[in-house]
């Protein structure tokens, strides 16, 4: 949400650092890869943990731990988790089947 | 001795000082004041834990939890493999770990080393990750934010003086510890301080949500001779942690806190009020602080020094010369300085600290002998005084 210009918030202009340009692995990419991997990781945090509260609040509500732990899916549930867990690898780890080997100065092979 | 990096990895010898800090943060936990009932305007969505506002989001929470965490497993995990790579490069090289050097000639030794540079990029891609979080909450609910601090600003207990017009020095304007907008670029500059440092003390001293590392550094400032404590001035108070403590410290006394970010003052001021502490906050310049000579008992500042250039150092102890009464006290908070050479590991955390942490001016101050300076601009400093907060600089000075 942008702010009321005519709000005074007592800022100034700062100097920004220049972190988003470092490069401290030798390629600006893997650099980015890893921060990319850090970010992703929050994110998973956040949502077990917010799962937790789920659990918490559930247990509240008469369904345990052990309630959860020993849920046995139905049939469908098993078929439709099963597609969305193969969606969800797919998207994040298809991409270490990518079969690299052409420089990015290569022209194309066919056209 | 702590360094910048150790406020951001633990290491041997400061995981005992860390113990003791414990000890003493949970000693002065037990005397913290809550907020009690939130004072009219605030914006506590999800209400407070003892004195801190919880965060307006679970995720948001859970966000800086993780940071928190990583912040952990990074001082143990990857800063011993860092080390292990260090001492490769070392006997590679032929140098002895304990050989001092400049920062340069560690920044030469290890700028393609992956087994160092990748604990470097994730502790700072974390620490993007701490600031890109709250800064984005804050920002996506300023409204909320804004007028929380619009029906504080003119409201006690305390005061709060904002000065629009003041001319921010451009050495004020960096980005320190690469927080957008630094202290004076964001309209939620203390908002995001706040949350985002309670991290930082994590990995040696301990917890601090509760301000417990400023209630202990609070408790042990030393007193002029007489005893009489009747004005304090904390200079480049930030958001206020440590005026308040010492204003709960000292109830009779008046407090001054001051600081150049517009934003942080504020922040402060409406903290200090949720609390129902009064401290008169103010937008001012440590080396121009206004005050009349000779106005007060104990001035101080808590990690300050480090983030100013040398020179501006040296005028904002002759400022506070002239505003502490004969016989008062000055007691500056800061890292131990007065090296420019070290063994390389030393030397590499710093040197990251001060190039990718952006502590811009922390090489001006790791120059200078502080304490020597405080001497030579007309204060006795005290021989053998003990630490205000353990394992940084011991600098009880009192007024000639």
């Amino acid at each position: 949400m942008a702010i009321d210009k005519n709000r005074p918030t007592y800022a100034v202009e700062a100097i920004p650092s220049d972190i988003t340009n470092s490069v401290f692995l030798g390629n600006p990419a893997v650099d980015n890869l890893l921060s990319c991997v850090i970010a992703m990781n929050a994110e998973m945090w956040a949502t077990k943990r917010r799962m937790k509260v789920l659990e918490s609040l559930l247990a509240k509500k008469g369904i345990s731990q052990e309630m959860i732990e020993g849920y046995v899916p139905t049939a469908a549930e098993t078929a439709e988790w099963e597609k969305e867990r193969d969606r969800f690898i797919e998207l994040a780890m298809g991409p270490l089947a990518n079969d690299g080997f052409r420089s990015i100065g290569t022209g194309f092979p066919k056209r | 001795m702590i360094g910048r990096r150790e406020l951001f990895g633990a290491t041997a010898g400061a995981l005992v000082m860390a113990q003791t800090l414990k000890a003493d943060a949970a000693a002065a936990a037990e005397k913290l004041k809550p907020y009690t009932a939130a004072p009219k305007g605030s914006y506590l969505p999800r209400g407070t834990d003892g004195r801190l506002a919880r965060l307006a989001t679970l995720d948001l929470e859970s966000h800086q939890d993780f940071t928190l965490g990583f912040r952990l497993m990074h001082s143990k995990a990857l800063r011993a493999a860092s080390a292990a790579a260090f001492e490769r490069v070392l006997e590679r090289e032929g140098i002895d770990p304990l050989t001092p050097l400049t920062g340069e000639q560690v920044r030469q030794l290890v700028e393609t080393e992956p087994g160092i540079n990748i604990a470097s990029r994730a502790w700072l891609a974390n620490q993007q990750v701490t600031w890109k979080t709250l800064r984005d909450h804050f920002h996506a609910n300023a409204d909320a934010y804004l007028s929380e601090m619009e029906a504080a600003d003119k409201s006690g207990p305390g005061t709060l003086e904002l000065a629009p017009s003041l001319d921010i020095p451009t050495y004020a304007r960096h980005e320190i510890h690469i927080q957008p907008g630094g202290y004076v670029g964001d309209p939620f500059a203390g908002h995001i301080y706040h949350y985002g440092t309670n991290s930082f003390y994590i990995s040696v001293i301990g917890h601090n949500e509760q301000d417990q590392v400023h209630k202990g550094s609070a408790a042990r400032l030393p007193l002029p001779e007489d005893g009489k404590v009747k004005r304090i001035l904390d200079m480049g108070c930030g958001i206020g942690q440590m005026s308040v403590a010492l204003k709960e410290r000292f109830p009779d006394a008046e407090v001054w806190g001051i600081d150049v970010g517009g934003p942080m003052v504020r922040y402060a001021h409406m903290r200090a009020r949720r609390l129902g502490v009064e401290v008169n906050f103010a937008q001012r310049l440590a080396e121009l602080s206004g005050f009349p000579d000779n106005y007060f008992d104990l001035v101080t500042s808590y990690i300050m020094h480090h983030e100013l250039p040398g020179e501006i150092t040296k005028k904002v102890i002759d400022e506070a010369r002239r505003v502490t009464r004969p016989g008062g006290v000055y007691y500056p908070i800061d890292f131990n300085s007065g090296g420019t050479k070290m063994p390389a590991r030393m030397m590499y955390s710093r040197w990251y600290d001060h190039r990718w942490n952006n502590e811009v001016w922390s090489f001006e101050y790791h120059a200078l002998n502080f304490t020597n300076e405080i001497g030579e601009r007309g204060f006795n400093v005290v021989k053998n005084a003990k630490p205000a907060l353990p394992g940084f600089g011991v600098r009880h000075s009192i007024k000639v």
